[in-house]
């Protein structure tokens, strides 16, 4: 058995060599398919992975609440996408944020309150800039870097901003913007620091800090007229260790304030960045599915040239026959070069999802990422395919008579 | 004389071979009863569309939708399987066509290698087996020639040296030398007339009524059924009328290989 798999494999190389053209072309079909969904599968996979990274830098001990009861549907990943802008009335408010930050063992607590409405300094901002109100906690939460200047501090006098060093370029020409006035909603603030690069537009907090103007929550309650509108509450306890009990004993807190009603969810872990990865999951599921459907053909395109090849060989066939093959042997035969053809354009495939993944990654802020499981997919869709599509005519081919098979030609 | 001692390799009895349905129904066999004992050179002739090729593919169990006995080694052949049917054509049938029928994208060697597969011989065994099959028939230089770069006479000779590589008991050969000349022809008779010595059973369908001088037994058919059989003198005695060109010192030795493969 060993021997007829090594020989049919010989046959296959043999084959498609000297059909060298025929034979590209046709594993060309496998090959954008694969290379497709490698692309798609790669590039989601870095988006998802930049989330999951910054959650795990954070050392492990952030929790998030989010308001809203916690569904496990990809779908809410979609549905969710939007909460970067203007969001229904939330159910967190900042007494909430007031009470967990009294629970034992909580090292700091910070709401994100994100706004939509003009900012402007010397020239006008996009109106879709994030106007994030928080406390000064946040920095320290999320780690945020300061490249320049301070971070929020209640003991100064008078109203404050932070902002990211894009905004700061697109307001300004510039990111040393310190001291200068930044209108956000008809009111003035002063520009008291910059942030620092970071260029993760996504990020659990939903927030890009590059292009983002960071108001204290006390002003912002101001600009709003006091409507709580907190998107969410990061949560760091004092230590890993502390987190399982910090979640308790929020999750208790939480449904006093809001009496029973579980109408929020708390997260951490890997849970924190499902909402991201889950959007990223369910594009990329739709986008492979369309990626499919190149397959489909690239597997159509080799039935077609393995029944030209079985036609072609069909003398060849009746002289194994006469020689001793088993009908299974013929099946194995021409199935195995079907499989080479569509492992090969699988493979090519494969290599290049890569290059144009990495390509495409110039120009995104996230690269691919390498791991076992696309690799897999590669490998299982082309198998799958070269034996769904080669099984026809491998098994018409060993159902020739052997007879009138050795008469063609004559 | 067919020796009586040993049951014989084939035995048919009222065999028939029907093609077509209906109106268009037609007997290519019409009950045909034969016994072939081992070691036995048949010829069978016959005007075209006698049958003879039926019979011999029959024989070789490309058709098995036959009506009738037919008995191999002893055994009925209506109740192996397709796969049993490909065993037996693998270790105990050779064939050889008019049209030689080698792959022709394969080289000399790689195609006398070919039955090898199927019996699941290592690759290196193979090219061995074959290398020394394609010396004793002197094609030993021609070994990586491709089937087009032969001339006739050695495409038939690589094609027997195929035929006989699985070391067969029966070698079916379908009017080996129907696209020879002359010259050919009688070396190809030469090479089918030692295999016979070596206690092979051969059955030839032959046009050519010169041929059946090597034959010990004759056969002729006429629409579907036999017409003549006729014994001839023994191959011993054959070998006193027909001269060999130029194999006679290689019989010996192939005599002597063949036995010792027999045995073991």
């Amino acid at each position: 058995m060993k021997i007829l798999f090594a020989n049919h494999i010989h046959i296959a190389r043999q084959s498609i060599a000297s059909s060298r053209m025929r034979s590209t072309l046709t594993m060309l079909g496998i090959t954008i398919g694969v290379a497709s969904i490698t692309i798609i599968l790669a590039l989601s996979a870095g988006a998802s992975k930049i989330v999951v990274d910054q959650v795990n830098s954070l050392g492990g001990n952030i929790a998030v609440i989010r308001p809203g009861a916690h569904e496990d549907e990809t779908l809410q990943g979609i549905i969710q996408l939007p909460i970067g802008q203007q969001f229904a009335a939330s159910s967190l408010s900042t007494i909430d944020v007031t009470s967990i930050e009294k629970i034992a063992h909580v090292k700091a607590a910070a709401p994100l309150m994100i706004l939509g409405g003009s900012v402007s300094g010397d020239s006008k901002g996009s109106p879709r800039t994030p106007i994030l109100a928080t406390t000064p906690n946040l920095e320290q939460i999320s780690g945020l870097k300061i490249s320049d200047g301070q971070f929020l501090d209640p003991s100064l006098v008078g109203a404050t901003a932070v902002i990211g060093p894009q905004l700061s370029i697109d307001l300004y020409g510039t990111t040393q913007s310190i001291g200068k006035t930044v209108t956000v909603k008809g009111k003035p603030f002063t520009i008291i620091g910059i942030l620092k690069r970071t260029d993760t537009p996504i990020n659990y907090n939903t927030v890009d800090f590059d292009n983002t103007v960071i108001i204290d929550i006390e002003d912002a309650l101001e600009l709003i007229q006091g409507a709580s509108q907190i998107q969410q509450i990061n949560v760091q306890s004092e230590s890993v260790e502390h987190l399982g009990g910090v979640i308790t004993n929020i999750n208790k807190t939480l449904l006093k304030n809001h009496f029973s009603q579980a109408d929020f969810t708390v997260l951490s872990g890997n849970e924190i960045s499902e909402p991201a990865s889950g959007m990223f999951t369910a594009l990329a599921g739709v986008s492979v599915a369309i990626a499919a459907i190149s397959l489909v053909v690239g597997g159509v395109g080799i039935m077609n040239i393995m029944l030209v090849t079985v036609a072609e060989r069909t003398r060849e066939i009746g002289i194994r026959k006469a020689l001793g093959a088993t009908n299974g042997d013929i099946i194995s035969q021409f199935l195995i070069e079907s499989l080479a053809l569509s492992v090969g354009g699988g493979i090519a495939g494969y290599l290049l999802g890569y290059i144009l993944a990495f390509a495409i990654s110039a120009s995104l802020t996230f690269d691919p990422v390498f791991n076992l499981e696309i690799a897999g997919v590669a490998i299982v869709v082309s198998l799958v395919i070269g034996t769904l599509f080669g099984l026809y005519p491998a098994i018409r081919a060993a159902q020739k008579d052997p007879i009138s098979a050795l008469r063609q030609y004559d | 004389m067919p020796d009586t001692k040993i049951p014989p390799v084939i035995v048919l009895k009222q065999l028939k071979k029907r093609f077509g349905l209906g109106d268009a129904e037609h007997y290519a066999l019409d009950g045909i009863d034969l016994t072939i004992q081992k070691g036995e050179f048949i010829t069978i002739m016959g005007p075209s569309g006698c049958g003879k090729t039926t019979l011999l593919n029959v024989l070789g169990l490309l058709d098995s939708h036959i009506e009738g006995e037919y008995e191999l080694d002893g055994k009925s052949i209506a109740y192996l399987s397709a796969k049993r049917q490909a065993r037996i054509r693998s270790q105990q049938i050779g064939f050889v066509f008019q049209s030689f029928n080698l792959v022709s994208r394969l080289n000399v060697i790689d195609n006398v290698a070919l039955p090898l597969i199927y019996k699941g011989m290592t690759k290196l065994a193979r090219q061995k087996k074959a290398s020394a099959m394609l010396k004793s028939f002197h094609l030993g230089e021609r070994e990586f020639y491709m089937p087009n770069q032969l001339s006739g006479g050695q495409t038939q000779r690589v094609a027997i040296a195929r035929a006989l590589v699985n070391d067969p008991a029966i070698i079916l050969a379908d009017e080996p030398t129907g696209n020879l000349d002359s010259r050919s022809s009688h070396i190809i008779m030469e090479e089918l007339s030692d295999l016979h010595k070596l206690g092979n059973t051969i059955i030839m369908v032959t046009h050519n009524p010169d041929l059946t001088t090597y034959a010990s037994r004759v056969i002729t058919m006429l629409d579907g059924q036999i017409d003549t059989d006729t014994f001839r003198l023994s191959p011993q005695s054959s070998k006193n009328i027909k001269k060999p060109l130029n194999v006679a010192q290689r019989i010996n030795t192939k005599v002597q290989s063949k036995k010792k493969l027999k045995k073991s």
